[in-house]
């Protein structure tokens, strides 16, 4: 009696889980896993070729640049017209690394990354490395220094993905299984019942993500002591941010009409936004998908401003994107709330 | 007339919910809304305290169309089958919460706790509270703006016997306050007890209008019910 009661719940707590969606999970993780793991390069396999910035007016060892362009299949050269234009195209990914040539050094050259400790500097230096040994055999290094754009360790340079995952947590988790939780317990209607605007309470809501946001970020730089960059421009992406994406849970909450659909929704959505933004620094394939998420323009516009010092003036494209895509779902709520959609 | 209604329609995609219906109540009555299961009862109060959208018709409480809602809301006041109060918060701080987007002085939250023996309970969270105790804060509630229409939907269902004859109690003091009031109900004591006008309605269709008496000497109880 006891396991047919156990089998008879079990069969009951699937059916609910299959229900409110919860099962929907088991079956979207492995298959979001799957995908991820497959727009992650693999090793090996079809390597892109390394852009090499080169600046025209420096006089660089010949045995070095024709070895560069013998290796086409490996390098490409792009000519920049001075150090300065070379370290902007390194900013915003048009080159990989660029060359400089020190004064005193008669071979050596200076290798000028983005990032030291990334894969991609790594595969620079190994290429550079396979190529001299093929050449030269052995003999002093071509590359003598490697110099990094972006300042600060590790810890730093992963504070733009931790902050991503504050904004998307608030946005999908939190903010859909609230707006859920008060169509469901028809809270919302009875609130409705009163003078209130549909509008006062949207607002209200959105104010609440935002705050919550805030919030969140502001702990996680007094508790990991990180400065802020450039403050005025980084609060106006963490507020345009905490607004678009806010306003993005909201809409998903009311499409919602139970908790637990909310929260099933909400991770469906939290990873794709995270994961391709937060991984595509390490993998080309996900680098080119990332840009079609709202939550890359946010994730690479505190990225330069924390990692690179750019300011708003450079990125404001991305600013008006992302407000405007808080705005078009704001909008969105506020005629599903006027249908009274699903409460 | 205090409410009118013309035409008034909202249709599911699984049920049939109300078809085109008129209806006109005059101030001081108390109508009995009585039907099987989805028959339209709770999607006519639902529509009324603008829960749902209706899909045609309009409805005028006191000269005012329905579509004004701010308007509308110091009108009419709806109380649920089940209290959709906040669970997290105390008694009091939900009147308070409501009173303040009423705009109405907390003095009139004294005088809700008074009137509904709700005083020992002020500070109680809602989610400890019986079913029937929520039902009187929800009650309360929907009093607060002093509305001149309530709506019950279903008011004494799940609820003890002590607890019912304290509803009885209040929509009888509420009737005689001049308060007009509408309610759903499967219960034949509760309609004789209470209203004097019953509505009938069968598969989103009205079938009767008229009075208790007429109500209970035709035979369309038996039909609906036995």
């Amino acid at each position: 009696m006891m396991i047919r009661n156990i089998i008879t719940l079990t069969v009951n707590d699937l059916a609910i889980a299959f229900k409110n969606k919860s099962i929907f999970l088991i079956l979207f993780i492995p298959f979001f896993v799957y995908i991820s793991l497959t727009l992650v390069d693999e090793a090996g396999v079809d390597i892109k070729k390394i852009n090499i910035g080169l600046i025209q007016s420096q006089q660089y060892p010949p045995v070095i640049v024709e070895a560069i362009q013998s290796a086409d299949a490996l390098f490409s050269i792009v000519l920049v017209s001075s150090e300065e234009q070379g370290n902007t195209w390194l900013k915003e990914k048009k080159i990989d690394g660029l060359l400089l040539r020190p004064e005193k050094e008669n071979i050596s050259l200076v290798l000028v990354v983005l990032k030291k400790e990334s894969v991609l500097s790594l595969q620079i230096v190994e290429s550079f490395s396979a190529l001299q040994k093929a050449i030269e055999g052995t003999g002093i290094n071509w590359i003598s220094d490697i110099k990094p754009l972006q300042k600060g360790g590790i810890q730093r340079q992963t504070l733009p993905t931790w902050i991503l995952m504050l904004v998307m947590l608030v946005s999908f988790i939190i903010m859909p299984a609230q707006i859920a939780e008060e169509k469901e317990k028809k809270l919302l209607l009875a609130l409705l019942q009163t003078p209130m605007r549909e509008i006062e309470w949207l607002v209200a809501k959105l104010f609440l993500g935002m705050i919550l946001i805030f919030m969140a970020v502001l702990f996680l730089h007094l508790m990991g002591r990180f400065s802020f960059g450039n403050v005025a421009s980084y609060v106006a992406f963490i507020g345009v941010g905490s607004f678009c994406f806010s306003a993005y849970g909201i809409f998903l909450g009311f499409l919602c009409k139970s908790q637990a659909g909310a929260r099933t929704l909400g991770v469906i959505f939290y990873l794709p936004h995270l994961l391709p933004s937060a991984l595509s620094e390490f993998s080309q394939k996900l680098s080119t998908v990332a840009p079609f998420l709202p939550s890359y323009p946010l994730f690479e516009s505190i990225r330069s401003i924390l990692l690179d010092d750019r300011t708003i003036s450079t990125l404001f494209p991305a600013w008006i994107y992302l407000f405007f895509v808080g705005l078009l779902t704001f909008f969105m709520s506020y005629l599903l709330m006027k249908k009274r959609w699903r409460m | 007339m205090l409410i009118k209604i013309q035409n008034l329609s909202k249709t599911y995609k699984e049920k049939r919910g109300l078809l085109p219906f008129q209806l006109e109540v005059k101030q001081g009555e108390l109508i009995a809304l009585i039907g099987h299961n989805g028959a339209g009862k709770s999607t006519l109060l639902k529509l009324l305290a603008g829960w749902l959208i209706p899909d045609s018709g309009q409805v005028f409480v006191d000269g005012i169309d329905l579509k004004n809602r701010l308007a509308i809301v110091r009108k009419i006041g709806f109380v649920p089958e089940t209290p959709n109060l906040f669970d997290f918060f105390t008694v009091e701080d939900n009147l308070k919460l409501f009173a303040r987007l009423f705009q109405v002085p907390f003095s009139r939250i004294e005088e809700i706790l008074k009137a509904f023996n709700l005083l020992p309970f002020r500070t109680n969270r809602i989610q400890v509270l019986s079913k029937g105790l929520r039902q009187r804060v929800s009650i309360g509630r929907s009093l607060l703006a002093d509305p001149s229409v309530l709506l019950f939907d279903e008011p004494t269902s799940g609820i003890d016997f002590e607890m019912t004859k304290e509803i009885y109690r209040l929509l009888k003091a509420f009737h005689s306050s001049g308060k007009t009031i509408i309610f759903t109900s499967h219960r034949p004591e509760e309609i004789k007890t209470l209203a004097t006008r019953i509505v009938v309605l069968h598969q989103g269709v009205l079938v009767f209008d008229g009075s208790p008496e007429t109500y209970f000497q035709s035979d369309i109880h038996e039909k609906l019910y036995l």
